[in-house]
């Protein structure tokens, strides 16, 4: 092993990068626009108004003064207004269908104060945005449903957690996915084409042709490809934690730069947990690009490499709520650690002497260890 | 400045020195093709030997093969005496590639001084010199993608050569180089030869045989005939080197048979630029 040689694949690719543009931009402005517009997106999800009527196709006792009850409820609620001109069920199918309203409580024929049974009505194209306001409904109803009955008003309940803020939004559980999930898609196309354009474009074959050994190559582009993963996380860290508040100015309404998500933990375990995963990475985009003869071949290692990371790795939903046959892939992709990891770090505080953080570590250090190995294999002496 | 090879070791010179580059019964096969089939080489070191041979004649397969970046199907490969793949022996060797190789987001400084740093070549002085060679001294800062064809070729010979190799494989290296700078080319081949270095040119422009010391005619993996281009002209009784080389194409032994004339099924070498 010698250090010059290292070096000098480590400079070469540093020289490289900073020559090409487009991929200085894909590597640090593109986190940074899909960040900010998931910030953005789910930031102004709850803001959303939602638009209710209360429909009343019973007869029975009680039934009308339910329906007042609810409907002030409701008008009380952020984010709902509230449409009393709706007189039966038909027409609110109706009015959902032109889209003038976005949820209509029904009380059923047979609803009577002994079986409060209620049914909430959508349109059913898009279930989960539909039921936006359904906390906000639930609220009322049971504060509506319960003064009628007994005139006692339930209890309320709060909610408290154990790590973080039971406020916490979606941003602040997703924030540390997206920080490695980025560096770990990023840093593997870009690792997977620059590896392959050695290929097509004979200089690995000249490469290959002096004294540099196989593992000198795949250190030289781990510290290469390391160097630029690591300033990457910089900024994408330091962008999702930081917040940077702007005031108005003439024209210029105010505005934030940053997502200002809270971080309990120490960023720079963060930022150790996706270096780790970035370094593995670069060796799974040098060991692909030995199965693909065009970039457009490395782009299809997208659905197979990357997406199914996306769908398993905890990224949206939690591994244990997969299905059986599926929980034992989530435990051997690389991004699954990492999200892990950067929960625990993030969110429940966790530091270096937390055992699973450390198994989080440990783990990505070895499947990290394996495709150097992988890779180191696989730049043949002979290329096809 | 002139590139000249490391000096030999201090050893005193035995009477008749080893070959440079041997091959005794070279085969490889790709699948049904035998890319090499055959071939017994033994090239006594300090000179220029021209590989010629038609496009697929086996010529980049068996330089491949020499450099120990192609496995042989059986047979192996030595230079300076050392069986290949050898890669501290690399250090000795300088290989041109047919493609430039070259990077072409990088300088030509960039790029010359990083294969340089490979073989541990440093010294800024004899890169300089090595630029000044290919006249790409004034184009240091020039990014290669924006060298013409010419220009590269010369970058990539440049890369070839600034370690100083004892052994040197240049396939196709003339090729996009302009009539003016292949003269010079040549004159810096024979200087590197002169100080004992062994070169192996490939190729397929006949009319660079006569710069040779000797020459290979290589055609579908084997060697048709060995010997300086006088020799050859004379043995297939004509003045033309192409003539030649069909003349050994058809008939192993030419003069001595009966038939002399190219068949028309002989591959014809292309037109010298």
């Amino acid at each position: 092993m010698s250090p010059l040689r290292v070096a000098a694949v480590f400079r070469r690719i540093v020289a490289q990068f900073r020559r090409d543009p487009r991929s200085l931009a894909l590597l640090f402005v593109a986190p940074l626009a899909i960040i900010a517009l998931l910030g953005w997106v789910l930031g102004s999800q709850g803001a959303m108004a939602a638009r209710v009527a209360v429909v009343n196709d019973s007869t029975g006792p009680g039934a009308g003064a339910v329906v007042t009850r609810l409907e002030s409820a409701l008008e009380g609620q952020a984010g709902i207004t509230i449409d009393r001109s709706v007189a039966n069920d038909s027409t609110a199918r109706q009015m959902l269908k032109d889209k003038k309203l976005d949820l209509v409580v029904v009380l059923p024929a047979d609803f009577s104060l002994q079986s409060r049974k209620i049914d909430l009505l959508t349109l059913g194209i898009n279930p989960s945005g539909e039921y936006a306001a359904l906390p906000a409904v639930q609220k009322a109803l049971l504060s509506a449903v319960a003064d009628s009955s007994a005139g006692a008003a339930l209890p309320t309940i709060g909610r408290a957690t154990v790590y973080g803020s039971p406020n916490a939004t979606q941003l602040d559980s997703l924030a540390p996915v997206v920080v490695g999930f980025f560096a770990y898609f990023f840093v593997f196309i870009l690792t997977g084409i620059s590896f392959l354009r050695e290929r097509i474009g004979g200089t690995l074959e000249r490469l290959l042709a002096t004294p540099v050994s196989r593992a000198e190559i795949v250190l030289g582009y781990s510290l290469g490809f390391g160097f630029f993963a690591t300033l990457q996380v910089a900024i994408v860290l330091a962008f999702v934690l930081g917040r940077l508040d702007i005031p108005a100015l003439g024209p210029v309404p105010a505005f934030a730069i940053g997502l200002g998500v809270h971080t309990a933990g120490n960023p720079l375990i963060s930022y150790l947990l996706v270096l780790v995963l970035g370094l593995g990475a670069v060796s799974l985009g040098i060991f692909l690009s030995t199965f693909a003869r065009t970039e457009l071949q490395i782009l299809q290692f997208i659905p197979i490499v990357i997406v199914p990371q996306g769908l398993l790795s905890g990224f949206f939903w939690p591994i244990e709520g997969l299905p059986n046959l599926l929980q034992p892939v989530a435990r051997i992709l690389p991004v699954t650690y990492a999200i892990d990891g950067l929960r625990q770090v993030m969110i429940a505080g966790a530091d270096l002497s937390s055992p699973q953080v450390l198994l989080d570590l440990g783990v990505l250090t070895g499947i990290a260890a394996v495709f150097v190995v992988l890779a180191a294999a696989t730049i043949r002496r002979e290329v096809a | 400045m002139i590139l000249a090879p490391t000096p030999p070791p201090a050893t005193p010179p035995p009477a008749t020195p080893p070959p440079a580059v041997e091959a005794p019964a070279l085969h490889k096969d790709f699948g049904a093709i035998h890319a090499v089939d055959g071939i017994d080489m033994s090239l006594p070191p300090g000179r220029i030997y021209g590989l010629l041979g038609p496009n697929g004649s086996g010529k980049t397969t068996l330089i491949r093969l020499l450099m120990g970046l192609a496995s042989a199907t059986s047979g192996t490969a030595k230079v300076l005496g050392v069986e290949m793949p050898s890669r501290a022996n690399l250090a000795r060797i300088g290989y041109m590639t047919q493609s430039d190789g070259i990077y072409p987001e990088l300088s030509v400084w960039e790029n010359l001084t990083f294969f340089a740093a490979l073989y541990g070549q440093t010294d800024k002085a004899q890169l300089h010199a090595a630029l000044e060679l290919v006249e790409l001294d004034t184009r240091a800062n020039t990014p290669a993608q924006k060298l013409s064809g010419g220009m590269r070729r010369r970058l990539s010979m440049a890369c070839a050569l600034a370690h100083h190799p004892t052994v040197i494989f240049l396939d196709e290296p003339t090729v996009g180089v302009d009539p003016a700078l292949r003269v010079q080319f040549w004159d810096h081949f024979h200087r590197l030869a002169a100080d004992g270095a062994t070169l192996l040119v490939s190729s397929h422009v006949m009319d660079e045989a006569d710069r040779c010391d000797e020459l290979l005619f290589i055609r579908e993996g084997h060697v048709l005939a060995q010997g300086t281009s006088v020799e050859l002209r004379r043995r297939a009784g004509t003045d033309n080197i192409e003539t030649a080389f069909l003349r050994f194409a058809t008939d192993p032994a030419p003069g001595t048979g009966t038939d002399a004339t190219p068949s028309p099924t002989a591959q014809p070498t292309k037109a010298a630029r």
